[in-house]
């Protein structure tokens, strides 16, 4: 079914702990909506109640099949309820189901899938999680629940961020996004939220399948910092403390041009470099700038000096391994201590070790096509359960178009998309889910490359 | 109606046709054959005279829709049930409500009279609630693992299947234990009842029909469907069950052999998914419709190629064959109630 035509109604999910806030949403979408014909389906009569000329509860059933797959676990009281809808004369231009908190979005999702008569009328437009940005810590780490709502979500609002300090809610947002990368995330005071941010988001759309921030695509980096240097021709001086290892990788590029342009072409570079033999050197051991690789290899006990050689004006950046603070690390030109330009950190703060967590693949290249099933198809079967969903566009061996894909569990959804044309032919993709292995993704994935 | 055999041909004769505001969610024809009673999904319930010579009667029918109907057997009343939760016994003559019955729920799903007519049994939610020819409850049964999708009363008896998520659960009306529970994990859509009682066919929304034979200790899954089945059949000596769940008919031969491990009849050409099937009462044709907006008749294990066909408005909702087997009433999603006579050729 091509998307170009497509007229089927769409349909939002909203999900969200009692109290955070859906109710409000769903309220607001119906006035703001005024205009359009919206069925509401409700599985729980929240702190609000809704106002509106259709609203039907449901009971949240769940229905697992006989051959015990995970994906083929739809819900009973949607497929009910939407076949009737769909049959009346007088058709809504929009579909919302408030599903309670204990509800786990996967059969939700799989239902427009698993069904054929809902797939003909219906396009699951997207899930949209309302979060109570004080009270989501209670059930980040122990709910399942909790977990699930933000790994399914298109979109996620940190909702009451009037109740919650910018420290706090920074540090919840880099949470969620370590957990759902895929995920827009939106700050909001009751809920209040632009409406094209929420409805026609596309989630599912496979034309939209790559229209993920590339930021929020970033692969796992192999240097943990970058720090840009001005600087002039003689020698400086990188001097190391003590720190958590014996050694430690780094860089030294020179950066042409200081837009983010460039500093993403730096990046790539500082990938590549790092993905090289590295050379070691030790005390007093000279670090020039180019794409060599250096390990630090610290002395036992103190200081470590070793000397960097600038022989041209100009921005340089240093990439290393680690956080240069766990070695008590800085730049030195004789006894003054310079202070980057500008810096990054490449690997966020973890506080916690994360069951649910986003994985991101970027790869140049073509795919075999028949390593690229072998593997997919043994990924869905031996870890569909644990892969909430996934996104991402491809690019196959011998053939002109991209082809894009997204899923839920074990249920795939692809088709060639428009030809790559002059545009580096790569691959990016996106895996969320619980206890994914990072490193395992990446490595079979990469070793089903042409 | 004459013989019809595999060389016959059947030529559909139109008659009369009638239309409703909406997709016609339930067709009933009457036990004595003078009347047809529709449903539209919004809800309005109207009562045809079967020749199509007297106006309708309209029944205000269920505010938020009307899911279900059925006759009572002795013509007279008629049982529909809706969105509204509630249940109604209408009396036809006069369109009065007789009785105005608390399914229990917000969503009544079946309204079905007993093959004697003594007790109704209705579906909402998880509960089947049974009432006497007053109006009164007299039982309640409730042990069931989801909603109700579909209830069936055991030909001749007292014994009602009752379908839903995890199989089925036969009850008596004499009891408030249920006889049997026939378990199954996945979830029932649809019963059907072979006419001598001895088979219990359900239709799953996993892609697969379940049978519980009487004769057998275990049920039997048959799979393979394109899509949900919803539409099932029984021919008059119980042999054929006819099920839909995709473009083709499928028709699986109940003997000493199978219809386990044996390959079922098939019998193609529709164009879109089926949406219902039904046998004659006292013949061999099973007619059929689909979404393409066709009715095809067919003669099972007969013939393989349709008997004839018609070619309808929209897509087919329901099919109902008159007592006498002489004619359909066709429903459709655009509110059209045919009325056609099959003329064997």
């Amino acid at each position: 079914m091509t998307t170009m035509t497509d007229t089927r109604v769409p349909v939002t999910v909203l999900t969200g702990f009692l109290g955070s806030g859906k109710t409000t949403l769903l309220n607001r979408i119906l006035t703001e909506q005024h205009g359009k014909r919206i069925a509401v389906i409700e599985n729980e009569f929240g702190e609000v109640g809704i106002d509106h000329e259709l609203v039907i509860g449901a009971d949240e059933e769940v229905f697992e099949m006989n051959n015990g797959c995970i994906c083929c676990t739809v819900r009973g009281d949607l497929i009910r309820i939407l076949g009737n809808l769909m049959k009346r004369r007088d058709r809504f231009d929009y579909i919302t189901i408030e599903t309670t908190g204990l509800a786990d979005p996967g059969p939700v999702a799989q239902t427009f899938y698993m069904d054929a008569e809902l797939e003909r009328h219906l396009r699951l437009d997207g899930i949209v999680t309302v979060v109570d940005a004080k009270h989501i810590w209670e059930h980040l780490d122990d709910s399942d629940e909790a977990q699930e709502q933000i790994a399914f979500a298109d979109v996620i609002l940190l909702n009451k961020t009037d109740l919650v300090a910018t420290a706090d809610l920074d540090r919840l947002e880099a949470r969620i996004h370590a957990m759902n990368a895929a995920a827009k995330i939106y700050r909001t005071q009751n809920t209040v939220v632009e409406m094209d941010r929420v409805l026609n988001v596309g989630g599912f759309n496979l034309d939209r399948a790559m229209e993920v921030d590339p930021k929020f695509m970033e692969p796992e980096y192999p240097f943990e910092w970058s720090g840009v240097y001005d600087l002039q021709p003689g020698i400086y001086e990188w001097v190391m403390g003590e720190g958590p290892d014996p050694a430690m990788q780094a860089c030294l590029l020179p950066l042409s041009g200081s837009d983010d342009k460039a500093r993403a072409a730096l990046v790539e570079r500082a990938v590549i470099t790092f993905s090289d033999a590295d050379h070691k050197l030790t005390q007093g051991g000279l670090l020039t700038p180019g794409e060599t690789l250096a390990q630090l290899v610290l002395n036992e006990q103190g200081e470590t000096r070793f000397k960097v050689q600038i022989d041209q004006a100009g921005l340089y950046t240093l990439f290393t391994e680690h956080h240069p603070d766990e070695f008590s690390a800085a730049l030195f030109n004789g006894e003054a201590r310079l202070a980057a330009q500008f810096t990054r950190e490449y690997k966020p703060d973890h506080e916690h070790d994360e069951e649910v967590t986003s994985v991101g693949i970027t790869v140049p290249g073509d795919l075999d096509a028949e390593k690229l099933n072998r593997w997919l198809g043994n990924l869905l079967r031996t870890q569909g359960q644990d892969i909430f969903r996934m996104k991402g566009v491809l690019s196959i061996q011998g053939q002109a178009e991209r082809f894009v894909f997204q899923g839920v569990h074990m249920l795939f959804d692809g088709r060639p998309d428009r030809p790559w044309g002059l545009e580096l032919r790569h691959n990016a993709l996106i895996f969320i889910g619980r206890n994914l292995n990072r490193a395992q993704l990446n490595e079979d994935f990469r070793a089903c490359l042409a | 109606m004459p013989r019809v055999d595999a060389s016959s041909r059947v030529r559909f004769d139109g008659h009369w046709r009638a239309e409703l505001n909406d997709y016609v969610i339930a067709l009933a024809w009457s036990p004595d054959g003078k009347r047809i009673a529709a449903a539209a999904v919004s809800g309005e319930i109207r009562v045809f005279d079967a020749s199509g010579e007297v106006a309708p009667v309209t029944l205000p029918g269920h505010a938020m829709g009307t899911n279900a109907l059925d006759w009572h057997p002795d013509s007279t009343r008629l049982a529909s049930i809706g969105q509204d939760g509630k249940a109604v016994v209408w009396d036809v003559q006069t369109g009065q409500a007789v009785h105005t019955l608390k399914t229990g729920a917000s969503w009544g799903e079946r309204a079905l009279w007993s093959p004697k007519g003594d007790v109704l049994a209705t579906a909402a939610g998880k509960l089947v609630r049974l009432w006497n020819a007053h109006g009164e409850q007299i039982r309640e049964f409730s042990d069931h693992a989801s909603t109700v999708a579909d209830i069936a009363w055991k030909p001749g008896t007292d014994h009602l299947a009752v379908g839903a998520y995890g199989g089925a659960v036969i009850w008596s009306a004499s009891s408030a234990e249920p006889i049997r529970k026939l378990t199954w994990q996945g979830s029932t859509l649809k019963l059907c009842w072979s006419r001598d009682g001895s088979v219990l066919a359900a239709g799953q929304q996993d892609s697969s029909i379940i049978f519980w034979d009487a004769r057998k200790p275990e049920p039997s899954m048959m799979w393979g469907y394109p899509t949900k089945v919803r539409e099932l059949a029984w021919d008059r000596f119980s042999k054929y069950l006819a099920t839909g769940g995709g473009e083709t008919v499928i028709v699986w031969k109940f003997g000493s052999k199978g219809p386990e491990g044996t390959k079922p009849i098939q019998l193609g050409a529709h164009q879109d998914l089926l949406t219902t099937l039904a046998f004659q009462q006292r013949g061999d044709i099973l007619a059929s419709g689909g979404q393409d907006g066709v009715v095809l008749a067919w003669l099972p294990g007969k013939r393989e190629a349709p008997l004839g066909g018609l070619r309808g408005i929209g897509a087919v909702s329901h099919i109902v064959w008159s007592p006498d087997d002489r004619y359909l009433a066709i429903g459709d999603d655009q509110g059209s109630v045919m009325v056609t006579e099959i003329v064997p050729e």
